[in-house]
């Protein structure tokens, strides 16, 4: 049986980089470079550093 | 609150327990109302130390964390648990000084608080011994131990919830990161918004 194909894209989860544990998901394409920006962060009240989570380490 | 003599008419009134009680521990010599005024004991501590030490009620409640108070310390409930050397309280656990042995009460708890029902219903309670079970006592000891909440003591704590459990550890990381969030931005705008970034938050 042949292997189900895998989707263009993939939902990431961006956490922020204040430790509030507040995070955004966002889909991205599967080869594109991980995803990082600067975003609200309603626990700070600031524009803080979002990060992409890694999983398995599929950005290094 | 009946004054300490009763009315003859009330004699026949009282039930055969009461009457009964009374005929064998007369008010006279037993009731608490002949006992000597507790403040009379606040400056001698020996003979509280000498009366009062290690009750038989009190269970080792040192294990939970419960911090015992000082048993030759005065207190109020405790003076108000007189017993006459001459007519030993029925209410009361004796201690033999002799053997160290203690001796419960001639008359146990849950009879005791009988009687004080019984007491209290008829409006002779102030005839009966000094006990644990009287009003008297439980008035005096509830004001004396105040707001009893657990983990307000002097070395209790209570466990919480987690979120309470964490509260600072999490607040202390945030505040870390918040200081050093302005040079982690700038860092990040140098290489690439991204593109040179190595450390990569886990999941």
């Amino acid at each position: 049986m042949a292997k189900k194909a895998k989707s263009r894209t993939i939902p990431v989860r961006l956490i922020s980089m204040a430790m509030t544990g507040y995070f955004r998901t966002m889909i991205r394409p599967r080869t594109h470079r991980p995803l990082s920006m600067l975003k609200y962060d309603p626990v700070v009240k600031k524009k803080v550093l979002f990060l992409e989570a890694t999983k398995g380490g599929r950005n290094k | 609150m009946a004054t300490p003599q009763p009315a003859s008419g009330l004699l026949n009134k009282l039930p055969t327990r009461l009457l009964n009680f009374f005929a064998r521990y007369p008010p006279q010599h037993y009731s608490a109302a002949v006992r000597p005024p507790p403040t009379d004991t606040t400056p001698a501590p020996a003979q509280a130390s000498e009366e009062a030490l290690p009750s038989p009620y009190t269970p080792n409640r040192d294990a939970k964390g419960h911090k015992r108070p000082d048993p030759t310390e005065f207190s109020v409930t405790r003076a108000l648990l007189y017993s006459n050397p001459d007519h030993p309280n029925p209410f009361l656990p004796r201690k033999n000084f002799r053997t160290g042995k203690w001796i419960g009460p001639r008359i146990g708890l849950r009879t005791q608080a009988d009687l004080v029902k019984l007491a209290k219903k008829y409006n002779v309670e102030e005839l009966l011994p000094a006990g644990r079970k009287s009003t008297e006592f439980k008035e005096t000891r509830k004001t004396e131990r105040g707001l009893q909440v657990k983990g307000t003591g002097i070395g209790q704590k209570v466990k919480g919830h987690k979120w309470e459990r964490t509260m600072e550890t999490r607040l202390e990381d945030r505040r870390k990161a918040m200081m050093e969030m302005p040079e982690m931005i700038r860092l990040w705008k140098q290489r690439g918004h991204g593109r040179g970034w190595k450390k990569w938050p886990k999941k």
